[in-house]
């Protein structure tokens, strides 16, 4: 095979598992893109990427940054060669996903009810109860067909060896998903026909999965329910992804301000009167949800919502309370939690994880810092990590210290060594970490995993944080049929 | 077996118009077999429609909105409650066997929630406090009493020196407060040393004799649980068991889990509590009379959206909060 | 429509009709004060679109100072550059109720505003020409409106929002230029004072064609109230606002259209029925004061009946 200037440059990274490259050479499932690319010159690909770029911004599918009182508005940067996926790797990965989304709806269906899985003893109850996301406020609440995580954005992460390991599961508000079919749309138009070449499959379909869920839930059976997307408002750095899954599904987008509770039921206030609401996609947190019962200074929620969702008069997705599963603390025992609940092994590993609320553990921890990544049990988006192999010694002692005062919120993992995957970076291609968010979908009849996702990359190099408030960006990902 | 008439007047008035307001109570007393509800009556301003429940400690929950503007909002209880006297825990048992069974009740629901100290500067100090408290033949149950005792004698009783949201360490500062704030030291006191202990809210029925401290409002203790008793209620307000003169409305961990009246509003920030309790024997006449809120806490009641105050803080409170909504 | 999204369609054309109205006065006024004999002064303007304080004082009657002042000053709530940061944050909160040329054409307009070259150009430039730049960015604003957007509900909020704002406007220029002259009789005879306030309302050409007899108080004022034709004048403002609002009108909000056809009538008849004589007679400025009070509470009703705002 033809291989042009940029490609001579690619240097796999040693002891790393490189997505394009084994050692054979390049993998089959990349060579299609990897000729395609070659028949490119490298001004060619650079006219790709400011294209890129250009649609982007132009479609104002940006976030904002806030600095010194002035938002800026920036693009998540955008890595123009795909991350690509065999269908025989993501037939496996879509399994291990669906195992581990139905042992953690039972398990908050039984947190928040009979609490066998506590009695029994598999999951510690001082971890449940000490968990700022276990909300008392849920217990012995009924939800539309027991379904609590309606949306799950689990993170996958690739060892050396290219085993799948969940680094973290997001079932709260997991976002991104709007990269994902954005990414798409882009790369269509960036590598005309490429994609039907390939043989890649559609992720166009999550929208319409989204809502047919959507609407199944509205308690109200009628034609046609009210179904809105709540968000924070045009200051959330991920209001763009509101507006355009508002838009895709063609439900109405709104703030807190724009409901109101009367009598154990959701209005939206409209210039005819008021409305009444059967299904909301909130992506406020739980605690802004409703001021009358958790945060009183919230002005982002609907103050008695949670009589409403009581009663079963509306929907809320994904269900209040979920924090409790995804917190990094009880990651530690989802593994237990599908052996319990499903009686199956689990497929998709955990990454090795050490809880700092217990004494040996934390010390052992301490003492290989340096070799560890220490995050914050209830934090995300790369937000308060410590990263051992790269912190001074200053930032570590004081991020001890910070351990000591609340051992319980900390949890450590050895450092893991990400997969790499070839990215286009002035004129040439270079490897650089990679993680993997597939976005699935519970309704009744089952969960559906859209093939595809969202690919975070670590544009700097050497660097392991993909978050996008840690300079990372984001790729198109194929799965292959 | 008294019979009491409890009246409770909760009046909230605006100086403007305010609407949208979502309102929860914690009015109804427990039933058990020392308490009966003879008879209830509960008028609300608009007789918006109250949806109760039962919430995770087991207290009947009332919530209702009101939506139209108003510039009042009274909720009137009218109660008629028939207590019975419980006997005391006796002193039979072996102390070590009973804080033995303690121990073990420390990793189990319900118990685990009521034994957590919450964390406060002042916690180094009464711990050694409690220690020195606390002689090693004694009982859970005598440990409790000596515990109300302490609170007691070294907490001045002062009006209106406390709110909702002065903080433990600052009560601990003024060794002075409410009902609240002694229930409030005692339940901390109680769970350092492993005795699940928690809050009570209710009414403190007059001794047809002499008069009690926390009259004339809501009136808050705690409960310490002993083991092959049961929750024992102690109140350190009065140095005493709360017994068949206290009439249970709620438990919980703390006073935000028992809070008899809290709401959310839109509207102007500005406004006036009243609160009257008034507790008589069956067959006797007996006259409320409005206290401003001194004598008790003022109930959770927040305007939301509260625009009048300051346009740029609250906008800047918007921006922040939108901000800081996880996106994961 | 969610109140939220016809309130913020609302406010984003008042932001936007009012940016136009400043930067038409800013020019004008900026000619005026290079040829004056008499003394000019920028207080009028500063008067109604920015209101006294420590900082509007320390401007004193330096052109540039004002214009900068009122085009990128920060601390100037009713700037252009704050407006129209007002008016695109309304835009993004109802972007999926705007088409995208819109949205574009606001993202123009403000980061041309924000751009710093524009701020330079004002210390050294020609003003007019800064000014200018700024004014066409509203028209093609209006032009993309026009051409864009769905002829539904959400424009007539935009409608009622732009003319409820000209016809503010005009009664407070109107107010402030007859106010000047109880001080200065003089000026009603001076051709150039009315010139120019006929120029910052764009119906200098109007006037001419319409009156043969030169600059007069009465006509100046007929024409800004009661001409029926004069796109600024108040009447034609109240005519559109009567206009966008029967197309609101369903079945479902009867109540609340009841009270808003009211006044909105009301206002239309007052007008309607006046003339320069009953004006002259009743007061100029209790006149254009009654005016204004009545258009302020056609912006309060619609804010309790159709913004959810009571």
């Amino acid at each position: 095979m033809q291989e042009s200037a940029y490609f001579k440059e690619y240097h796999p990274i040693s002891g790393v598992w490189d997505e394009m490259y084994g050692d054979a050479g390049i993998r089959a499932h990349y060579t299609k893109v990897i000729e395609y690319l070659s028949r490119e010159s490298s001004d060619d690909l650079t006219r790709k990427e400011e294209l890129a770029k250009r649609l982007f911004m132009s479609q104002g599918i940006t976030f904002t940054v806030y600095s010194s009182g002035e938002g800026i508005e920036k693009i998540f940067p955008f890595d123009i060669i795909p991350r690509i996926i065999t269908a025989d790797e993501w037939s496996f990965v879509e399994k291990g996903i669906k195992q581990r989304l139905r042992a953690l709806n039972l398990f908050l269906k039984d947190i928040y009810d009979n609490q066998f899985i506590v009695k029994d003893g598999i999951v510690p109850i001082d971890i449940i109860y000490s968990c700022p996301h276990f909300l008392r406020e849920m217990y012995k609440l009924q939800v539309p067909y027991n379904i609590y995580v309606h949306i799950a954005g689990i993170d996958l992460i690739r060892d050396h060896d290219g085993t799948f390991y969940v680094l973290e599961d997001n079932l709260r508000t997991p976002s991104g998903v709007s990269y994902m079919l954005e990414n798409r749309e882009i790369t269509k138009r960036l590598f005309p026909d490429l994609l039907p070449q390939c043989g890649v499959r559609s992720v166009m379909e999550y929208p319409s999965i989204l809502y047919k869920n959507l609407l199944s839930l509205s308690p109200r059976q009628i034609s046609n329910p009210n179904i809105v997307l709540l968000s924070p408002g045009i200051y959330n750095s991920a209001y763009f992804e509101h507006t355009t899954l508002a838009r895709l599904m063609g439900v109405e987008l709104v703030e807190g301000r724009d409901l109101v509770v009367k009598d154990q039921k959701v209005y939206m206030k409209t210039t005819v009167g008021l409305q009444q609401v059967d299904v909301i996609y909130r992506r406020v947190d739980d605690e802004y949800l409703d001021p009358l019962v958790f945060n009183p200074s919230s002005i982002l929620g609907v103050a008695g919502i949670m009589g409403a969702y009581r009663k079963g008069n509306v929907a809320i997705v994904n269900a209040i309370g979920n924090g409790v599963a995804d917190d990094k603390a009880i990651y530690i025992y989802v593994p237990e939690m599908i052996k319990y609940y499903l009686g199956e092994e689990p497929l998709l590993k955990n990454v090795p994880t050490y809880q700092l609320g217990n004494e040996d553990e934390r010390q052992y921890v301490f003492a290989n810092i340096n070799k560890m990544v220490v995050k914050k049990t209830n934090e995300s988006g790369g937000y308060g990590m410590l990263m051992g192999h790269a912190a001074s010694e200053e930032e570590t002692e004081k991020y001890k210290k910070e351990i000591l005062k609340a051992p319980r919120n900390f949890i450590a993992q050895p450092t893991i060594s990400l997969s790499a995957a070839p990215c286009y970076i002035q004129g040439a291609l270079h490897p650089r970490r990679i993680d993997l968010r597939p976005y699935a979908l519970c309704g009744p009849d089952g969960i559906e995993i859209v093939p595809g996702g969202l690919t975070r990359v670590a544009l700097k190099e050497g660097s392991l944080v993909v978050n996008s408030s840690q300079g990372g960006g984001s790729k198109d990902t194929w799965v292959l049929a | 077996m008294p019979d009491f008439r409890i009246e409770h007047i909760t009046r909230y008035t605006y100086p403007s118009p305010v609407r949208d307001s979502a309102n929860q109570i914690i009015l109804y007393p427990i039933h058990d077999e020392y308490q009966e509800v003879i008879r209830q009556e509960l008028h609300i301003t608009g007789d918006p429609v109250v949806d109760t429940f039962i919430d995770y400690y087991g207290n009947e929950v009332g919530t209702f909105t009101y939506s139209q503007q108003h510039t009042s909002l009274t909720i009137s209880s009218k109660l008629s409650v028939t207590t019975r006297q419980r006997p005391l825990p006796g002193n039979d048992i072996f102390p070590e066997q009973q804080w033995e069974d303690l121990k073990r009740l420390s990793q189990m629901v319900p118990y685990i929630d009521f034994l957590k100290p919450e964390y406060f500067d002042g916690i180094k100090e009464l711990q050694a406090i409690v220690k020195s408290e606390r002689s090693k033949e004694d009982t859970p149950s005598q440990v409790a009493l000596r515990f109300c005792r302490y609170v007691y004698e070294n907490f001045e009783y002062v009006k209106g020196v406390t709110t909702v949201e002065t903080t433990m360490d600052e009560i601990w500062k003024l060794r002075a407060g409410v009902c609240q704030d002694f229930a409030h030291i005692l339940t901390i006191m109680l769970r350092l040393v492993n005795i699940p202990a928690r809050y009570v809210s209710g009414y403190i029925c007059t001794n047809r004799h002499h008069t009690l401290r926390g009259e004339g409002a809501t009136h808050a203790w705690a409960e310490a649980y002993i083991p092959d008793y049961g929750w024992l209620g102690i109140d350190p307000t009065n140095n005493c068991i709360a017994n068949d003169t206290h009439v249970r409305l709620a438990v919980g961990r703390n006073f935000l889990d028992c809070s008899p009246v809290r709401g959310v509003y839109k509207g102007s920030s500005d406004h006036k509590l009243e609160v009257a309790v008034s507790v008589g024997y069956e067959d006797e006449a007996h006259h409320g009379s409005f206290l401003q809120e001194e004598n008790t806490k003022a109930p959770d009641f927040k305007p939301v959206d509260d625009r009048p105050k300051n346009s740029y803080q609250q906008y800047m409170e918007m921006l922040q909060q939108q901000q800081q909504q996880q996106q994961q | 429509m969610l109140s939220r999204v016809a309130s913020s369609l609302y406010w984003l054309s008042r932001y936007v009709e009012r940016s136009d109205g400043i930067l038409r006065m800013l020019k004008i006024n900026y000619a005026s004060s290079q040829d004056t004999v008499q003394e000019f002064t920028w207080e009028p303007i500063i008067r109604i679109f920015a209101g006294h304080d420590e900082e509007t004082a320390k401007l004193g009657n330096d052109s540039r100072a004002v214009i900068r002042y009122m085009v990128t000053g920060k601390s100037n709530p009713n700037s252009i550059l704050n407006i129209i940061t007002f008016a695109r944050e309304n835009a993004r909160g109802v972007q999926e109720h705007i088409t995208k040329d819109l949205w574009q054409c606001l993202n123009e307009y403000y980061h041309t505003v924000k751009d710093n070259r524009l701020e330079n150009a004002l210390k050294k430039d020609d003003p007019i020409g800064v000014l200018d730049v700024l004014i066409k960015q509203v028209m093609l604003y209006y032009g993309t409106v026009e051409i864009t957007m769905e002829r539904g509900e959400g424009r007539s909020f935009m409608n009622i929002g732009t003319y409820l704002e000209r016809g503010i406007q005009s009664v407070d220029i109107l107010d402030a230029k007859f106010v000047s002259i109880d001080d200065n009789p003089d000026l009603l005879r001076d051709t150039t004072y009315w010139k120019h306030l006929l120029l910052s309302l764009g119906g200098y050409e109007i006037y001419l064609k319409t009156y043969r007899t030169g600059f007069e108080a009465e006509n100046v004022l007929e024409q800004v109230v009661l001409n029926n034709d004069f796109p600024r004048s108040v009447i034609y403002s109240v005519n559109h606002i009567q206009r966008y609002f029967e197309r609101l009108k369903s079945d479902s909000n009867l109540d609340s259209s009841r009270e808003l056809s009211f006044l909105i009538g009301r206002l239309q008849s007052h007008i309607r029925y006046s003339s320069v004589k009953t004006i002259e007679d009743e007061g100029l400025h209790t006149f254009l004061t009654q005016i204004r009070t009545q258009l302020f509470g056609i912006g309060d009703a619609l804010n309790i009946h159709y913004f959810a705002n009571s």
